[in-house]
């Protein structure tokens, strides 16, 4: 049971990024710096239109950046994430961290 | 859950190893280890030419040992071959290469690739490189019987940390160094064992032909150390085919 002033993990999991297909895409984009629509559609076995729903909602929330254009005659797609897409998905992965430690040492840990 | 999927909805467990997976998939597409690995093989066959036509003999007098009279007027002989030069642009060109090579390879299947860590090492391993061939050209090649002189030590040739020191100075450590790097950088651990065995099998080859020579090929031959770099080059190739064959089920899988 958390004492007062200690806030239990899942608390500190953002709706937005903890989503797992956009958790996906944010972990995908972390690692590639760049990423094309097409691999990321592939890599994460989504439709195109769900994939677009997904960035949608990132790129609202401003964590990713989407950047469209040509290469000869083939549109691209690329999308990067932002320095709040950077840190929201650090903020997610210790978060998750955080609940796997407090699940096996069986009660709360002190928040960091 | 698959290769192909999002993160699983389950515990946090099962979460971060969705991410760690995808996180794999993206370093796939990120590498083509089996390209850096011909490009070394090549140079160090290359070197085999290099050191069959900078082969020369030298003959001088015999330095006199103290306490002995022996030696005294003899004519020594001394074989000097490769090129510094050699080793250390070729690697650095070779890094440069890779470099763009992952760039362009990543870029085409539909991922970025860090340019920086490349950039970084590649100046790090010519400024390395250069400076052993600056303390090689100032100090020059010790003549028979005179002590190497490395950081105020005054060691024997003959010795086994002189023979260590002359096969880090060498090609062990040009190739060995970036490969080294490389796999840190990719987070690759099948190229860390292939580098690391490479390094025992230099260690090995490279000890015994400073003592015995290779093959029976005398020390005073122009191809003196034709097996030793054969031996090397061969292991460098073969890896680069086992890497390119390796990923050849992953390119299909994500084509």
């Amino acid at each position: 049971m958390s004492t007062e002033g200690e806030q239990h993990p899942v608390n500190g999991l953002d709706d937005v990024v903890h989503q797992r297909v956009r958790l996906g895409i944010l972990t995908v984009a972390h690692q590639a710096r760049r990423v094309d629509f097409g691999f990321l559609r592939t890599a994460l076995d989504l439709t195109a239109g769900n994939l677009n729903q997904h960035l949608a909602v990132l790129e609202k929330a401003g964590l990713i950046d989407i950047e469209k254009g040509y290469e000869g005659k083939r549109p691209r797609t690329w999308l990067s994430l932002t320095p709040a897409g950077d840190r929201a998905l650090r903020d997610e992965v210790t978060q998750l961290k955080l609940l796997i430690h407090q699940i096996e040492q069986g009660g709360p840990t002190q928040e960091r | 859950m698959t290769e192909s999927s999002v993160p699983s909805p389950g515990d946090p467990h099962e979460v971060l190893a969705g991410l760690a997976t995808l996180t794999r998939k993206v370093r796939a597409a990120q590498r083509g280890t089996w390209f850096p690995l011909l490009l070394f093989g090549v140079i160090t066959l290359g070197a085999i030419l290099v050191n069959r036509f900078t082969f020369s003999v030298h003959t001088t007098t015999c330095p006199a040992v103290p306490g002995s009279a022996d030696n005294a007027g003899q004519i020594c002989t001394e074989t000097r071959q490769g090129s510094a030069l050699y080793w250390t642009l070729g690697p650095a060109l070779a890094y440069a290469a890779t470099a763009i090579f992952y760039t362009r390879r990543s870029h085409n299947r539909g991922v970025g690739t860090p340019v920086r860590p490349y950039v970084l090492t590649g100046i790090g391993l010519v400024a390395l490189e250069a400076a052993v061939f600056y303390w090689n050209t100032r100090h020059g090649l010790p003549s028979p019987g005179e002590k190497i002189d490395f950081l105020g030590l005054h060691l024997a040739p003959a010795s086994g940390l002189a023979q260590f020191l002359q096969w880090l100075d060498g090609p062990a450590a040009a190739v060995g160094l970036p490969l080294l790097v490389l796999s840190y950088i990719e987070r690759n651990r099948a190229l860390l064992l292939f580098t690391l065995a490479y390094l025992a099998m230099e260690l090995v080859t490279g000890l015994s032909h400073f003592k015995v020579g290779l093959m029976g090929i005398p020390f005073d031959s122009p191809w003196m150390s034709l097996p030793r770099l054969a031996v090397s080059g061969a292991f460098l190739l073969l890896g680069a085919l086992g890497f390119a064959l390796a990923q050849l089920p992953r390119q299909r899988h994500a084509s």
